[in-house]
């Protein structure tokens, strides 16, 4: 407040002095000199006029000379003035237009600042946009070198872990494999001491049966040595010298009450031996052939094995191609299977055979028959890819057993006719139970397999890749191979089983030991050449010689004792021979071939 | 404040009444009768003295006539400072209307600037406009300002337009309030008996303490003797626009109003006459 006032005061002052000179300097002067300028004024317009007046008094005195002097000097005077209000208003113009066009510069340059003005911004935008690209492009940078950072020690750690893992894999194959090796050595071992045990046991049966066949003896012997009332009978025949030109079936009893008439030769003492020990059918007595020296060792057959020498009984079988021809297990019996998809049944009545029926409900070529060890049951592989079973009772079709995915190439029983294997195209083996009439198992053998055969323990099979398989059954599961030179064909076992026959392409027989799995024999012949994958051969039931059928149609004989070829059969078929089959009886020998025809020989 | 700007119109009308009497040794055609006018303090003397010359030049030769120029008592008037100053410095406490001698010969080329033209006043106008925005504002105000801007602060002043010529002064009369005021005060003190023609320096209106600074302040800075000390008599009158402002009188406002139009604080002491 002090403040204010002391403002105040100074200003107060100041104002307060400020009136006091105005007063005194201005306006007591103000009224005074206007007054007095305006006096001046007229005054001189007074002694201007009065001036022109004077001298208009002089020029109308004087006359017009001096007139124009002093209207002149008064028309210089307003001249004076228009021109000076001329000049004046000429300034203003220009200075007007000056004015215009300073404004029109001052609008241009405006107008220029304001447009750099507008770049500058722009351009300062710009630079922040490209600062915050930096920014932000920085900031992508780090995080991407730290990704990879971390993605480098990610790799590491891996390469670090398997690393480790490589080590230890290494280790558990060593160990894998060390194993596996105890393992085979154990399994080599076992299988070794199980074939020491199963030869003991062979050498023990053989003793035993070997004792018992002597007992036997003596027991007949002494028995022989009674004498006996006989009877001339019309119907005794002897069975040692004729070749069997009736039945081809003996039956085991006569024999016995025939040859009992007789006392005296050799012979029938033997044949009676013979048909006695053929009774339990197991040893082979001696087999009766055109050269009575020969001793032969036991080998299969119950029967007087006759080689064939003429072609008894040719007949058309089937429509088309035979493959297959097969004896019943009673030698009564023959049954051909060709492609026209049926199993034809032939009576062997007095050297010929007589159509006893057909079996039908193949869908296609039948490839390969087996009878049950009974003579029951017919069983038969086919190119539909199953295999059938047909009664013989009635022929009616029993089973129908499917599941192979290719031609099924042969089907056998087992030995305990309860249980079937078959072969096929697709590289399988089957098991197949009779009574539940599925596969039990399926093996997969590598190769298409043409042929089976089986023993008690073992099926032998015959594939494309020219190897034989032995399967065990029980462990279902391949116990050896054996390799041949060329595609097995055919498989077929002696009487006793312990000898395997096979037939390859490479156009040879060969025979080998079961026990000891080596080949004994070969057998070939010039001008034997196996005709198809599928072509059969067999032994005779007495193991003493083996037949096959020739691609050129000759049926070869070959004698396994001394290995060579017996008899060459060769003008009665007049295409390849497919499958020969000798009866069990021994007396004959079937053969088909290519061309529908069937021959029956024997020895007449 | 309504005070402010009574001040300012105040100081703006201010008129000194002036007779102008020709030199008798001038060859005249006929006597020649004095001239009487109001003259505006704060105007320059070729610049309103157009009818003084045309009413003289009625009564001699066009032969004769030069130069115009003024003196007061002998001393020639500079035409440059304003009349207002002239009149406080040369005949404050002289006896009214102030008398003023026209000579038309004989221009005194040692003590007068030749002016033949009002533009060159306009020149010496702009530049003390200029002198005086550096020394407040660094030249920044007067440099802002469009020619037309300056154009019309000497219009205004030539034509005797309050309103016209303050639209433009305000501007330069600002100033930013954290500083309290200009950067310095532009002012020139003038003394009757000096070889120097006035005194300019360097002087702040706010001390660094922030006390405003007053006219005592400056005058004990720049002319102490034109202060009195306690016991004496007083021997000057500091005289501003023919007013004594009271020595405590703030001199940043002293600035704002009490300044010429060219922005100057043109202060005159002169001697207490002893009458």
């Amino acid at each position: 407040m002090a403040e204010r006032r002391a403002d105040c005061s100074w200003k107060r002052h100041i104002s307060d002095q400020l009136k006091l000179r105005d007063r005194v300097q201005r306006h007591t002067f103000e009224e005074i000199v206007q007054q007095y300028n305006r006096l001046l004024e007229k005054s001189d317009l007074q002694a201007v006029l009065t001036e022109r007046y004077q001298t208009e008094k002089y020029d109308v005195q004087r006359g017009h000379e001096a007139s124009s002097l002093d209207a002149s000097r008064s028309d210089s005077l307003h001249q004076e003035m228009s021109q000076m209000r001329i000049r004046h208003q000429e300034e203003l113009t220009e200075l007007h237009k000056k004015r215009g066009e300073l404004a029109q510069t001052v609008i241009e340059l405006n107008n220029q600042i304001q447009q750099k003005d507008r770049e500058i911004q722009s351009n300062e935008a710009r630079m922040l946009e490209y600062q915050q690209q930096i920014a932000s492009l920085e900031g992508d940078c780090r995080d991407l070198r730290n990704s990879l950072q971390e993605l480098e020690m990610a790799n590491q750690t891996l390469k670090d872990e398997y690393d480790a893992l490589q080590i230890t894999f290494s280790a558990l194959e060593e160990k894998l494999r060390k194993t596996s090796e105890d393992n085979q050595e154990l399994v080599s071992r076992w299988m070794a001491e199980k074939a020491l045990e199963a030869n003991r046991l062979n050498a023990e049966n053989e003793k035993d049966t070997r004792r018992r066949q002597a007992k036997l003896q003596k027991d007949l012997a002494d028995a022989a040595k009674e004498p006996l009332p006989i009877e001339q009978d019309d119907d005794i025949e002897v069975l040692a010298e004729d070749g069997g030109k009736g039945a081809g079936e003996t039956s085991p009893n006569r024999p016995i009450s025939r040859t009992a008439s007789r006392k005296t030769s050799q012979q029938p003492q033997g044949g009676l031996l013979d048909s006695i020990s053929n009774i339990f059918g197991r040893r082979s007595a001696n087999s009766f052939s055109t050269s009575p020296e020969t001793t032969e060792p036991p080998s299969g057959g119950c029967a007087e094995v006759r080689v064939p020498t003429t072609a008894l009984h040719v007949f058309e079988a089937h429509d088309g191609e035979v493959n297959t021809v097969r004896f019943s297990p009673g030698s009564r019996l023959l049954a051909t299977g060709g492609m026209d998809r049926r199993v034809k049944l032939w009576e062997v009545v007095a050297g010929r055979c007589e159509a006893k029926g057909a079996l039908t409900g193949s869908n296609a070529g039948i490839t390969s028959i087996d009878f049950d060890s009974a003579g029951s049951y017919l069983l038969a592989a086919s190119n539909d890819f199953a295999s059938r079973i047909w009664t013989m009772d009635d022929y009616r079709l029993r089973h129908t057993l499917t599941g192979h995915s290719g031609k099924v190439l042969s089907a056998r029983f087992l030995l305990d006719n309860a249980r079937i294997v078959s072969g096929s195209y697709d590289r399988t083996l089957k098991l197949w139970d009779l009574r539940s009439k599925v596969c039990m198992k399926t093996v997969f053998a590598g190769s298409s397999c043409n042929d089976i055969v089986c023993t008690e323990q073992c099926v032998m099979s015959g594939h494309f890749d020219k190897k034989v398989r032995f399967w065990d059954i029980r462990a279902e599961s391949i116990v050896r191979e054996m390799e041949l030179l060329g595609r097995v064909t055919s498989l077929d076992l002696n009487h006793d089983r312990s000898e395997l026959l096979t037939c390859s392409r490479d156009d040879v027989l060969q025979i080998i030991d079961l026990r000891s799995n080596a080949v004994r024999q070969t057998f070939s012949a010039q001008g034997f050449k196996c005709g198809a994958d599928w072509t059969r051969v067999t032994f005779s039931p007495d193991g003493s010689y083996v037949a096959g059928g020739s691609a050129d149609g000759a049926l070869y004989v070959w004698n396994v004792l001394t290995g060579k070829l017996d008899r060459t059969l060769d003008r009665n078929h007049s295409s390849a021979i497919n499958s020969v089959s000798w009866s069990p009886s021994g007396t004959y020998v079937a053969s088909v071939e290519k061309g529908s025809r069937a021959i029956l020989w024997s020895d007449m | 404040m309504a005070d402010d700007k009574d001040v300012l119109r105040d100081v703006w009308f201010g008129r000194i009444p002036t007779c102008f009497t020709l030199n008798p040794d001038e060859v005249t055609e006929r006597e020649a009768e004095a001239y009487y006018l109001l003259l505006p303090r704060v105007s320059y003397l070729p610049v309103v003295t157009d009818k003084v010359k045309k009413h003289f030049l009625k009564v001699m030769r066009a032969e004769d006539v030069e130069e115009m120029w003024f003196e007061y008592e002998g001393t020639p008037l500079k035409w440059h400072y304003p009349i207002g100053v002239l009149f406080d410095l040369h005949a404050s406490n002289t006896v009214l209307p102030w008398n003023i001698t026209v000579h038309f010969k004989n221009f005194p080329d040692q003590d007068l600037l030749h002016c033949p033209s009002n533009s060159i006043v306009e020149a010496h106008f702009m530049s003390s406009i200029k002198e005086a925005d550096a020394l407040k504002h660094k030249s920044q105000v007067v440099n802002d300002m469009q020619k037309k801007d300056h154009k019309q602060l000497w219009m205004g002043l030539q034509n005797d337009k309050f309103d016209q010529f303050w639209a433009m002064n305000r501007k330069l009369m600002e100033y930013p309030t954290e500083d309290g005021g200009f950067r310095y005060i532009p002012f020139r003190i003038y003394q009757t008996l000096s070889d120097r023609p006035f005194i300019q320096k360097l002087f702040r209106p706010v001390s660094p303490d922030c006390n405003a600074h007053t006219l005592g302040d400056l005058l004990k800075e720049m002319y102490p003797d034109a202060l009195t000390n306690d016991g004496e008599r007083k021997r000057y009158q500091v005289l501003i626009h023919g007013i004594e402002p009271l020595l405590e009188t703030p001199l940043q406002w002293l600035s704002e109003h009490l300044s010429h139009p060219d922005n100057f604080l043109h202060i005159c002491v002169v001697p207490v006459p002893t009458d």
